[in-house]
């Protein structure tokens, strides 16, 4: 019989399945570290949903023959894309095609991250799946210096196994409960910092798609969706076309949703019911529906990335950018980071805070912090503004709804009408007003 | 033995001296195949002491009755029956070979059919023959009843196949008729069977909803208890079960495990009767698969009459107990 | 020590196969493959009873190469060989083929070390036949029990097993003959929490791939589709729930509904 032996050490033990555990499990993995890689759902992907987006560049930096891999991670490339801003009466619609489809495509995490999984594995990385890290093994000094996970030891010895590592990253994902008990983040994110994501997974009979949104057997699209389709509340949707089946979501801050206390699957519900929307989904079977919470827009002032002997990367310490779906390429590139920083520590044998500081100035010198440091202000002024997620929509509708059945008038006082819309609904003070917020942000 | 007029068997189910109805099921559709093929409808009776119930199964259409009488066959035990069975059929070649799909009869099947090396269908539910090649069509549900499937086996003899109780109606029962009788000897032995019965627990009388072929189901509309005790009479009267609706049990009426839907149990009746229920999906979701479906409520809007074989819009109270009353002349009648 | 041998199959979880309303064909698109629920049981099994009393688990599977996944989840299972019979010969078996295809491989794997146990599922969820435990017994000329509920005891020394099975009219208490095949309802075990170490080494398993060109020994005409006898003539669906006939108790009476449902239940044999 098999003696399955109980003691394990590895030089680094990743916590979490997602792009960000992943792609730091793939760096080390290929310069031969000896990693595990330990997942909580039942494969990476299982517990996870997503809108999404993923970009080619991002998952270049980790697989470099991307999108050329079989089989393919993906479901379509974004060749198509933009806003949909919806009214009550109707919608506008702004979308663009692109140049180069191949900068982005739609995903499903279930196989978008699979795919990362056996590509880590091929490299020689171990992956314990249904398994979920408790606690950390500290030694004298409170460096962290291995995991605890709930599995147990063996048949016979019940207690939960311990794993030993110099390193430990978490990349745990929203949740963050262990970078809270590493001491690296003090408190829980708070409503307003979080959007609580609602999505559903629409299948249509075939061809179906393609024929309502007017696209091509490969072709996909994404669309990011404003107005009143949160019912006034700040929040946005999106609908992105994959393989044989569209994602349909919608996300809005939990702030906002708990002062109406409306569960926000109805909100989905009412969204896909706007004539627009119906339209396109009509008789779709839903495959998946689900909810997953998104730190975001930059939180005040980052957390620790980094302790003795751990590093944290990814959702855990909230980088996301919804502003431009940067999520996943975020994950992917501070998992990169961490895992470099790893490598180093490795190299010479230190584990001190003072070498694993390198990690935090990697993040604060790339382009994407200084990004998020803006969307923080953005997201204090959409929260502040919310005639954003009503008012201006409208206005936009109404107006061009005048200009373009201007026939047989004259064209001056469709002008004027216009002109006499913008007052009655926002004032020519507060649009100039929002306006110059607006701008502000961004100097 | 070429010239010979083609039989469609029937393995006849007994055990402890009892014959499991759906072997007299078979034997009717038997005879709708037989005369389809021109042929005769053959019975197998396995077992230690079978001559007692030759007469019934010739009382059921079978033309000739094939036995095997042995110590080894006292009790159903798969090695004995599987070899003794197909034993029989070696010799005599029947064109077709019927078994209920019963416990017994799913598990005897496969090895018979193994021993034959030929093809068996589980778990059918339509039979027919093609008028052309005069093969069997067996037409059965696949992936949980969301496709029919017709399954035919071209080339190999006999055509097996393990049929659903209660698909087939029940033959008319023609006490005193005659047929042929065919005794056969095969060599048995217990080391053989490899397999010996050493005790036995009778199943517990508990509600089994889902093995029910008539649920009486009622809902919020029942008012109360007293509504409910209606129903379990009728129930008992149909030889089936109590259903009812989550608001119902929420209501203290009946007891959860009762409960029909998401998140109390799914069923398959051949009969359905919601009673004072307005169908919500998580109620449908439950039920909603039920070969027949009767509906009794007063809101003529209410959801559950969309899926209903048949819905009466009114007051159950005005109904159920003449339903109840109808019942009782019938049984009554129906004795002598 | 026990020597046991699981026999295991990758189905589409079928509670949540749909189908496309227009074409009627089946939407396999995102429907997870799983371990069929009661080889689970059967693993489960296989594992406790190795827990108990020692010994070794194989666990074989036929079916494409993806079913390996299949065979890796079994590790976590304490299987300690996994085997795969992958082979576009084996494909379009019926449950002869299959039963004969699954004996032979058995066979093979007999001359190295003889099994006690054989442990199968039920049915399996996609074709619920039940047939391919009782055709593989069949074939290696051993006893089989269906239905199991319980493994009360096994006598290694005396060679023989006691068993709870499941019939339509209780349980039935049975002294077998070692080796024997059995077939497992769901309650005969529940699944480990295995220990990290079983489900890191499920992980880094890989499963020994046979097809039917050896070494071990298959006749051609009774593999796959050729060695089938049975075949699918045709596919439909079921005909959509109906437009039921409603009548108003008002208009009709009481006595003509009354006589509506007598009838219905009469048709339906209730009656
Ligand atoms: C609705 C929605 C739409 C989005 N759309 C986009 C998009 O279009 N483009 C984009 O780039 N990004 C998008 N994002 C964001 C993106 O999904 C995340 O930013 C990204 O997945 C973060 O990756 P991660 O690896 O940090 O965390 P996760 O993907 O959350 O992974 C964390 C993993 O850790 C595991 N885990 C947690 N705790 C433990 C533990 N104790 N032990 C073991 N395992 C544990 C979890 O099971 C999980 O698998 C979207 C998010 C949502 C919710
Ligand atoms: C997560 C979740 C899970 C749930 N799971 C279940 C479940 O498993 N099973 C379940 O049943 N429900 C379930 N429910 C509850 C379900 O949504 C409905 O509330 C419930 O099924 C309604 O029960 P009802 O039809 O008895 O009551 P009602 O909806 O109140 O209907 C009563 C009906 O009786 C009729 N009626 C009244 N008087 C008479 C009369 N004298 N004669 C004839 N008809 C009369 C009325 O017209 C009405 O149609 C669940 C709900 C949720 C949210
Ligand atoms: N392709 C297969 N490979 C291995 N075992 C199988 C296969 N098909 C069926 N079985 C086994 O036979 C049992 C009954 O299957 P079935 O007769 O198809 O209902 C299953 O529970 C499995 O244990």
């Amino acid at each position: 019989m098999d003696e399955i032996k109980t003691d394990f050490h590895y030089e680094v033990v990743i916590v979490g399945g997602g792009p960000a555990g992943l792609s730091a499990g793939i760096v080390l993995a290929k310069n031969g570290v000896k990693t595990l890689l330990i997942e909580r759902g039942r494969f990476c992907g299982a517990k996870n949903l997503f809108g999404g987006i993923v970009y080619t560049e991002a998952i270049k930096e980790i697989i470099p023959e991307f999108p050329e891999v079989n089989p393919s991670p993906v479901e379509r490339s974004v060749y198509e894309e933009g806003y949909i801003i919806v009214t009550e009466k109707g919608i506008v619609k702004i979308t663009h095609t692109k140049a180069d489809p191949q900068h982005a495509f739609t995903a499903l995490r279930a196989k978008f991250d699979q795919f990362l999984a056996e590509y880590a594995l091929g490299l020689g990385l171990d992956l314990a799946p249904k398994t979920k890290v408790i606690d950390f093994l500290r030694d004298d000094k409170g460096k962290i210096v291995g995991v605890v996970v709930d599995r147990p030891q063996s048949f016979k010895d019940l207690t939960p196994a311990r794993i030993t590592s110099q390193i430990v990253i978490l990349a745990e994902g929203v949740n963050r409960l262990l970078s809270r008990k590493a001491g690296l983040i003090t408190r829980d994110f708070a409503p307003e910092e979080v959007v609580l994501s609602v999505k559903e997974v629409l299948q249509l009979p075939k061809g179906e798609m393609e024929k309502r949104l007017g696209l091509k057997e490969e072709e996909g699209l994404a669309w990011e969706i404003l107005g009143s389709i949160s019912q006034g509340l700040p929040g946005l949707g999106f609908l992105y076309t994959n393989q044989n089946s569209l994602s349909f979501g919608i996300g809005i801050f939990l702030s906002a949703l708990a002062t109406v206390k409306i569960p926000p699957y109805e909100i989905l519900e009412k969204a896909k019911a706007h004539p627009f929307f119906q339209k396109i989904l009509a008789n779709a079977e839903i495959l998946e529906y689900g909810a997953h919470l998104i730190p975001e827009w930059g939180i005040k002032g980052f957390p620790k990335l980094y302790g003795k002997g751990v590093l944290a990367c990814g959702d855990a310490v909230g980088l996301v950018n919804p502003l431009f779906r940067e999520g996943t390429n975020l994950a992917i590139y501070s998992g990169i980071m961490a895992a470099e920083t790893a490598l180093s520590a490795l190299k010479v044998g230190d584990f001190s805070e003072k070498t694993l500081a390198q990690y935090e100035e990697k993040i604060r010198s790339s382009y994407f912090y200084k990004d998020l440091l803006l969307a923080k202000e953005l997201k204090t002024f959409l929260l502040k503004n919310p005639q954003l997620f009503t008012t201006y929509p409208e206005l936009l509708y109404e107006a061009l709804n005048l200009y373009f059945s201007a026939q047989g008038r004259l064209k001056q006082e469709v002008l004027k009408e216009i002109w006499r819309l913008v007052r009655r609904k926002r004032g020519v003070l507060g649009v100039i007003k929002d306006f110059i917020n607006f701008l502000k942000l961004f100097w | 033995m070429a010239s010979k007029k083609p039989e469609v068997w029937v393995f006849i189910e007994q055990e402890e001296g009892i014959i499991h109805p759906v072997s007299f099921e078979l034997l009717g559709i038997a005879q709708k195949l037989a005369h389809d093929l021109e042929g005769r409808v053959g019975g197998v009776l396995l077992g230690e002491e079978v001559e007692g119930l030759i007469p019934e199964v010739f009382a059921y259409g079978a033309g000739v009755v094939y036995t095997v009488r042995h110590k080894t066959l006292r009790y159903y035990r798969h090695r004995p029956y599987a070899k003794a069975l197909a034993e029989v059929v070696r010799r005599f070649e029947p064109e077709i070979l019927l078994l209920g799909a019963t416990p017994l009869g799913r598990d005897l099947a496969g090895g018979v059919a193994t021993l034959l090396e030929t093809g068996l269908t589980a778990d059918v539910t339509q039979l027919s023959i093609d008028p052309q090649t005069k093969n069997l069509l067996m037409t059965r549900p696949a992936y949980g009843g969301n496709l029919m499937a017709t399954i035919i086996c071209p080339d190999h003899r006999p055509q097996m196949a393990t049929v659903r109780p209660r698909i087939f109606p029940m033959p008319e029962k023609i006490n005193g008729t005659k047929g042929e009788i065919v005794e056969v000897e095969v060599e048995l032995t217990e080391e053989e069977a490899g397999v010996e019965r050493i005790g036995f627990i009778p199943k517990e009388k508990s509600i089994q909803l889902e093995l029910a072929e008539v649920i009486v189901a009622g809902g919020k509309g029942m008012g109360g208890k007293e509504g409910f005790s209606k129903l379990f009479e009728l129930a008992r009267l149909l030889g089936g079960e109590v259903g009812a609706s989550r608001l119902a049990v929420e209501a203290g009426w009946i007891s959860y495990e009762h409960q029909v839907g998401q998140t109390g149990k799914t069923v398959r009746p051949k009969v359905y009767l919601a009673i004072g229920i307005s169908g919500a999906v998580q109620h449908r979701a439950g039920m909603q698969n039920s070969d027949c479906i009767i509906a009794i409520n007063t809101d003529p809007n209410a959801q559950i009459f969309a899926l209903s074989d048949l819905g009466i819009i009114g007051d159950w109270r005005k109904i159920i107990p003449l339903l109840i009353e109808r019942i009782k002349e019938r049984k009554g009648l129906g004795r002598n | 020590m026990l020597n046991l041998l699981v026999s295991i199959k990758q189905v589409p979880d079928t509670t949540n196969i749909r189908l496309n309303p227009e074409t009627g064909t089946l939407i396999r698109e995102g429907v997870p493959a799983i371990i069929n629920p009661y080889d689970i049981s059967a693993l489960s099994l296989a594992c406790q009873l190795k827990l108990t009393y020692g010994g070794w688990i194989t666990v074989i599977t036929m079916g494409p190469p993806q079913a390996r996944l299949a065979l890796k989840e079994a590790v976590e299972f304490f299987a300690d060989r996994i085997i795969l019979l992958s082979d576009r010969k084996f494909a379009g078996a019926d449950t002869l083929a299959t039963s004969y295809t699954l004996a032979q491989t058995i066979k093979f794997l007999t001359r190295e070390k003889p099994f006690d146990l054989y442990l199968f599922g039920k049915q399996a969820i996609d074709g619920d036949t039940a047939q391919v435990g009782p055709g593989v017994a069949t074939r290696l000329n051993i006893p089989v029990v269906t239905y199991v509920i319980k493994v009360e005891e096994i006598n290694l020394a005396e060679k023989y097993v006691v068993l709870h099975r499941k019939t339509e009219k209780g349980i039935e208490i049975l002294k077998a003959k070692l080796p024997l095949l059995l077939t497992c309802e769901k309650e005969v075990s529940s699944p480990p929490f295995s220990p990290f170490p079983l489900l890191l080494k499920a992980q880094k398993t890989e499963p020994q791939v046979f097809t039917a060109d050896g070494p071990i020994e298959f006749l051609r005409e009774k593999l796959g589709l050729k060695g089938s006898p049975t075949r699918v003539h045709r596919v439909y669906t079921p005909e959509l729930k109906k437009s039921g006939q409603i009548m108003n108790l008002e208009e009709v009476g009481e006595e003509e509904a009354v006589k509506a449902i007598l009838l219905l239940l009469e048709k339906r044999r209730i009656l």
